[in-house]
Formats: C-alpha cells, sequence, structure tokens
C-alpha cells in the first residue's frame, strides 16, 4: 500500500535538526570556498591608462614629475606606469616611484626601477607597498624622480591634453588632475593607471548575516513545527510531506523520460556527451574563423554558455508540453500536477550533469587547473534548475490556455540565445544593450559557472544574490499561476 | 482532497464510519461554442464580445456518505452524472461548490493502462504504471512476482510494450491495477478483459476486490450485478439526486418510474 506518512511516523524532528546544523555547514563551506572574492571585488573607481602622444620630461637627476589625482577605491592593487626610453640602450641610474599623501605629504608607498632595463613603451608597475588601504578619495600625487645623468634617463609617457578631458568626467568635490613638469603646471596627463578593490558589503558582515538568516529559518521552522504539532498545514511540511509521497511517482517518471529519450538510438546516453562537444565545435569553427574575439579559453568559453543555455531550452521546452502531453493521465488518474512539469525539469537535469562530462574533459585539456571553486558549481547549477522550474510551470499551465505559447516559445529562445552571451564576450556590446543583457537570468548563472571553471575563483557575491533572487521570484510568480489555474486544466485539454 | 484533520477528530464520533463524505457538490462545465486555443482568438473574441458561454450543471447539490466496508452502488441514465462524480471523488475533477471528504487511499479502476508507456519493457511499465497508481516501491518489489503471474505473461515480460497484443495490454493493466487491495475502489462497470479463461478469471478477482472488505463505489448499467453485489444505491438523474437507500427499494423504483 501507499506509504502510511503520518505525524508519528514522519521524522520531522530529524529533518529540521538538519536543517538547522546543515545551514551552518554550508555557511562556513562557502566562506571557506569564497575566499579572498567574499571581501573584495574590482572597484569600478580605476583609473585606466591614458592613451601617450607624448614624452614627459626626461628624468635626470633633480627632474620631478608630479601627478595629482584621486581615486573612489578602498584600496589600490596595482599602479602602472608608461614609460619612454628613445630606443636608447645607455639609460642609466635609478627611477623612484612614489605616491604621497597630497594633504599631509606624507610618503604612502616608493619604489625603485633600474633605468638601464627600461625598453620603449615599457610599463612599470608598483609591487612595494600594496595592497594600499585608506586612500578613498583622498588627495594623491604620484611623483616620479631619478638620479639619471643627462641624456641617459627615462621619460614617462603622457597624454598631452588629458587633463581637460579626465576631470569633466569627474564628480563634484573630487581631486582634479593636474600634472607638473619640474614644477611647472602642464595640460597633460601622465599615462598610468591604478586598479583596485573594494570591499564588499557582503564580506564585511558575513557572520553577521549568515546568523541573521539563521535566526529567521530557526523561527520559521519553530513556527512550523508547532503548526504540525496541532496539525494545521504549513508549506515547508507540506512540500516535505509531499516529497516523501511522491518520490518513487518522481523517479519512476523520470526514469521513464529518460530511458525514453534514447531508447532507439544506437548510441543511447552516449548523445548527452556528443551534443554539447558538436555544437561547441561548430561554433568554435564558425566563432574563431569569422568573428575573432579573443577570449581566452574559447571552447571552454563556449561549452559553458551552451550547456547552460541548452539546458533551458530543453527543460523549459519539455515542460511546456508536459500538461497537454499528459492529457490522458490527467484526465483519468489523479495526482499532484505539477509533478509533471517538475519531472521534466529534473530529468533535464540529468542530462545537464552528463554534459558536464565533456566539459571538465575540455577545460582540463585546454589545460586549466582545477581548483577549489569547482566545489562551488553546484550552486548555479541549482539556481538555474529553480528558475527553470518557475519558468516551466508558468508555461505549462499557460499552454493549456493559448496553445500559441508553444510558438511564441520558440521565438523567444531565439531571442534568448542571442542576448545570452554564450559564443561573444558581453563587453564588445554597446553600453544600452550591455544593461539589458545583465539583466538576463542567464547571463548569471553562465558568468557564475565560467568564473568558477575559467578563472578559478568564486564570482562576485552579488551575482550570488541575484541569482538566487532571480530564481526565487521566477519560481514564485510560477507555482502561483500553476496553482490559480491547475484546477481548470482538465476542462481546457 | 480535503483532509482537515480537525474535521477528521470532530465527526469521529458518528457511530458508522463514513469513508467518503460527499457534501452538496456541484459541477458546472462551462460549454463554449468552440474552445479557445489561440491567444488572438481570446483577444478578438473578448473585444467583440463574443465569447458565449452556455452553463451546464452536470451535478447539483449532490450529498451521500459512504460507510466503510459497504459497497455503494450508483445508478442513473447516460448522462446522469455517475462518471462526473467519480471523478469528482478521486480527485481529478475539483467540484465548483461543495467538499468532498475521503478517508482511505482510493484506486480508481476508471481506466485500466492509464500511463503506460510504449517504449519500455512490462517490467518497467509494471513499476511506472503502480506508481502512477500510488503504490509504494517495497510493495511494487514485493508484489511484482504476483502481477506477473496473475497477467500470465511469463517471459514477455521484458518485452517493450508496444511488441503487446491489446489482450496482453489488458492483461498487465488489470493485474497491475488489482493487486492491490485499496481502502475504496472505485469501479466503472466490472471489467472483463481478455480471453475466455482471462475473462473469468479477472472476473473472478474484481468480485473477490468488490467482497473482501473493501469499500467500493460501482458504477454500473447492469441491474442484475448492482442487487447482487450492492449494499445501498445512489440514484443520478440529470445531475439531481434522485434517491438513496436500501438496494431493492432503490433498484424496484428505478425500474418501475
Amino acid at each position: 500500500m501507499k506509504n502510511p506518512v503520518s505525524n508519528q511516523t514522519f521524522p520531522m524532528r530529524r529533518i529540521f535538526t538538519a536543517l538547522l546544523l546543515g545551514y551552518w555547514v554550508l555557511v562556513v563551506l562557502l566562506y571557506v570556498l569564497m575566499g579572498y572574492q567574499l571581501h573584495f571585488r574590482e572597484s569600478q573607481g580605476y583609473i585606466s591608462m591614458a592613451n601617450p602622444d607624448a614624452g614627459s620630461v626626461e628624468l635626470t637627476s633633480g627632474a620631478v614629475v608630479e601627478q595629482t589625482f584621486s581615486v573612489h577605491m578602498q584600496r589600490i592593487q596595482s599602479i602602472n606606469v608608461q614609460w619612454g626610453a628613445y630606443y636608447r640602450s645607455t639609460n642609466s641610474g635609478t627611477v623612484t616611484v612614489g605616491l604621497y599623501n597630497g594633504n599631509t605629504g606624507e610618503c604612502l608607498l616608493s619604489q625603485d626601477y633600474d633605468a638601464s632595463a627600461f625598453t620603449e613603451s615599457c610599463i612599470t608597475t608598483v609591487t612595494e607597498g600594496i595592497p594600499l588601504d585608506d586612500i578613498d578619495n583622498l588627495p594623491l600625487v604620484l611623483r616620479l624622480t631619478a638620479d639619471s645623468p643627462e641624456g641617459g634617463g627615462v621619460t614617462p609617457l603622457m597624454a598631452s591634453n588629458g587633463a581637460a578631458e579626465a576631470n569633466t568626467a569627474l564628480s563634484e568635490g573630487r581631486t582634479p588632475f593636474a600634472l607638473t613638469l619640474n614644477g611647472q603646471p602642464s595640460d597633460g596627463l601622465l599615462s598610468f593607471s591604478v586598479i583596485g578593490e573594494d570591499r564588499t558589503w557582503i564580506g564585511l558582515y558575513y557572520w553577521r548575516l549568515a546568523a541573521a538568516v539563521w535566526a529567521v529559518l530557526a523561527a520559521y521552522l519553530l513556527w512550523c513545527w508547532h503548526r504540525w504539532k496541532s496539525g494545521k498545514p504549513t508549506l515547508l511540511v507540506g512540500a516535505l510531506m509531499a516529497l516523501e509521497k511522491y518520490r518513487f511517482l518522481i523517479k519512476q517518471l523520470v526514469d521513464r523520460d529518460f530511458k525514453a529519450k534514447y531508447k532507439r538510438s544506437i548510441l543511447g546516453v552516449f548523445w548527452s556527451f556528443l551534443n554539447p562537444l558538436l555544437n561547441m565545435l561548430v561554433q568554435y569553427v564558425v566563432f574563431s574563423n569569422m568573428f575573432r574575439f579573443n577570449i581566452a579559453y574559447f571552447p571552454v568559453y563556449l561549452l559553458c554558455g551552451n550547456v547552460v543555455f541548452n539546458y533551458l531550452a530543453e527543460s523549459c521546452g519539455m515542460a511546456l508540453m508536459s500538461i497537454i502531453g499528459n492529457k490522458s493521465l490527467i484526465t483519468k488518474v489523479y495526482m499532484p500536477k505539477y509533478i509533471y512539469p517538475l519531472t521534466r525539469i529534473l530529468s533535464s537535469l540529468i542530462n545537464l550533469l552528463i554534459s558536464l562530462i565533456p566539459l571538465m574533459a575540455v577545460a582540463l585539456l585546454s589545460g586549466l587547473p582545477i581548483t577549489k571553486a569547482f566545489l562551488l558549481l553546484p550552486i548555479p547549477l541549482i539556481l538555474l534548475a529553480i528558475f527553470c522550474l518557475g519558468l516551466g510551470l508558468l508555461l505549462s499551465a499557460a499552454m493549456v490556455f493559448f496553445r500559441d505559447i508553444q510558438f511564441l516559445w520558440s521565438v523567444l529562445t531565439t531571442i534568448w540565445m542571442y542576448l545570452t552571451p554564450i559564443f561573444y564576450p558581453v563587453n564588445i556590446l554597446p553600453e544600452q544593450i550591455q544593461t539589458i543583457v545583465k539583466l538576463n537570468p542567464l547571463y548569471f548563472y553562465v558568468t557564475f559557472m565560467r568564473s568558477c571553471i575559467i578563472d578559478g575563483v568564486s564570482p562576485d557575491p552579488h551575482l550570488y544574490i541575484q541569482g538566487a533572487m532571480v530564481a526565487v521570484v521566477m519560481l514564485a510568480i510560477g507555482s502561483i499561476v500553476f496553482k490559480k489555474s491547475q484546477d481548470q486544466f482538465v476542462l481546457y485539454l | 482532497m480535503n483532509q482537515d484533520k480537525n474535521e477528521n477528530q470532530a465527526r469521529g464520533a458518528v457511530s458508522r464510519d463514513a469513508m467518503i463524505e460527499v457534501r452538496d457538490v456541484s459541477m458546472r462545465f462551462r460549454l463554449t461554442d468552440d474552445k479557445i486555443m489561440s491567444l488572438k482568438e481570446f483577444v478578438t473574441r473578448t473585444i467583440a464580445g463574443k465569447i458565449q458561454t452556455s452553463e451546464f450543471w452536470a451535478l447539483k447539490n449532490v450529498s451521500f456518505d459512504v460507510y466503510r466496508g459497504e459497497v455503494l452502488g450508483i445508478i442513473g441514465h447516460n448522462g446522469a452524472g455517475k462518471s462526473t462524480i467519480l471523478k469528482v471523488i478521486s480527485g481529478i475533477l475539483k467540484p465548483t461548490k461543495g467538499s468532498v471528504v475521503c478517508r482511505g487511499n482510493i484506486v480508481p479502476m476508471l481506466e485500466l493502462g492509464s500511463g503506460f508507456d510504449m517504449d519500455l519493457t512490462g517490467r518497467e511499465n509494471i513499476f511506472l504504471n503502480g506508481a502512477i497508481l500510488g503504490y509504494s516501491e517495497e510493495f511494487l518489489n514485493a508484489k511484482y512476482q504476483k502481477i506477473v503471474d496473475f497477467s500470465e505473461l511469463g517471459q514477455f515480460i521484458d518485452v517493450p510494450i508496444r511488441n503487446y497484443s491489446s489482450g496482453m495490454l489488458m492483461r498487465l493493466a488489470f493485474s497491475v491495477a488489482t493487486v492491490v487491495n485499496p481502502e475504496i475502489l472505485i469501479v466503472d462497470e466490472i471489467l472483463a478483459v481478455g480471453d475466455a479463461n482471462f475473462q473469468e478469471k479477472s472476473r473472478k478477482r474484481m468480485l473477490e476486490l468488490m467482497s473482501g472488505g473493501t469499500t467500493v463505489l460501482f458504477v454500473s448499467h447492469s441491474m442484475g450485478q448492482i442487487r447482487e453485489m450492492c449494499d445501498r444505491v445512489v440514484w443520478l438523474e440529470h445531475g439531481v439526486l434522485q434517491a438513496a437507500g436500501e438496494t431493492q427499494a432503490i433498484c424496484d423504483q428505478y425500474e418501475n418510474r
């Protein structure tokens, strides 16, 4: 007979305890795996290198080049200066790059370079005293000096009319860019760049946030426990009970989807490997010859995009037909109707997991190292599945009432594919379109995966929150629409 | 189904244990002149005010109880609402008004072989169909051999069922559906499938199920079977409960009307 699921036998206490303890295991694990990226992210207040069109002055003994500026970032990670050597091999002496506090004149960092090692248009990077904290909006002076003899000095490069342009972009109250050459003011802008990081809000408050979320979770569980004891329904308990009750049915239906898919093909499940690989190969040939995007590890880049996008297209395409396709069952046997789209999402998920094998193989063959960030991969995949479940519920319900949805959906997937940076880098797009693309939920999941696999680091913590929010909101919309309309399904099939 | 536990406790005091309570159930179907299947049609017709719906009440304020262990017959002419009330009780249709409370698991024997997948083998279909009917994995594992034996499929059980004859399919479906001893059984006509031998065997199994102390809802056009099997009878006419009560009296009324 059916499993007797009742208050007495259901291990609710064990499940709730596991939830409360498992939460902390995840929190600690996430802290370790996210590592540096949890605390810092690349600042948007960087200064990019001005395109040089002139030399400033030859840095000989006594010559001083001073660039005044300020940055809006919390710590400086690197300061780079571009130099002209005038193709001389006779340069000699020591060049000093120093950074000073513009208010107090205090030396913040300083580094010496051997001038004879400078080549034409070479770029020096300051490594001593890095990272440099507490410089946000402080007036800073970059002072370049040397002890080279006359005719043997190197020359910092500059954009001869760059100051005006750079200053117009500055917001009110910021220290303007100003360049002095041996004490003489100049209209130029030194060819230098400053790159830095900001502390993330999440990193600063990580443990407090984690504790707060835990407190909310504990309160909710306590409330559920209380209502469960007195026999009242709650969403969580209801979901757990349904999971227990319908686990076998879901397993059987997923099994059927999966078996039926490859039943009469010769290569069978091998197609799950082959499909993404062949797709990637075609795109690789097309895009590495027609358009050159200059993306590192392009095959891996393509595969990440393909795997994510194919999952959406396949799972939602299947979920779309799940209600009308199971007409004979729905009109004859009672079972919760959400099971139909749910099983489609799950059986596609198995497919997705299989297609991760060729992805990993290509990543390793391309020489990418295995890092701890690989352990973060379940996060984008689970969020993607939740997002697709929400969308699938919505589509399957809409399909019952309007059969046009299937045609709309095929157009929509095409548009969606081009709006997702699958085979192009997002920064080749115009600014406005970039903003649209960055609102695309798939962008989060694709970027997340690429960050873990290609860069080997956790993405920006914001991406976690955005990805999770999009998934939860989509699931909420899908579930509400589905729940409201499901009683009508049988009348419209 | 509404399984409100408080309600359970409150009504537990009733002397006879009601397994199914049907309360004021009404079921309305909207008959549009044609089902609207496209968005464009929907929009244009809504704007034009052309959505004509005529209402049709398949059931009107039907109330009755089914007690534990009894066999309740439902009689009435074609279109009286017999199948609709069975679908409402088994949860496939949600009533427009009223409520149904069921205590116990239902096995609806409305249509055999629902959810069979033609590409899967007989063995795989036993588990799939069993899961759809709400059996647990342990139960199916335990009863698997019994199902295969009853269906007399033997070695064909590992063949994809698209290769089965229709008789074999029905035998398999019947064997899966009747292996269980459900608390509530819904029977829409006594099914006798397969060849003469199997028909006799399946008829026997049905009668065995129905007389085995389970609660049975039985729909049939054969007054002979109704008189023979049922403890009580509910008579529906055009969706309205005409009479309910002791079998012989109601059947006499129905036949002499």
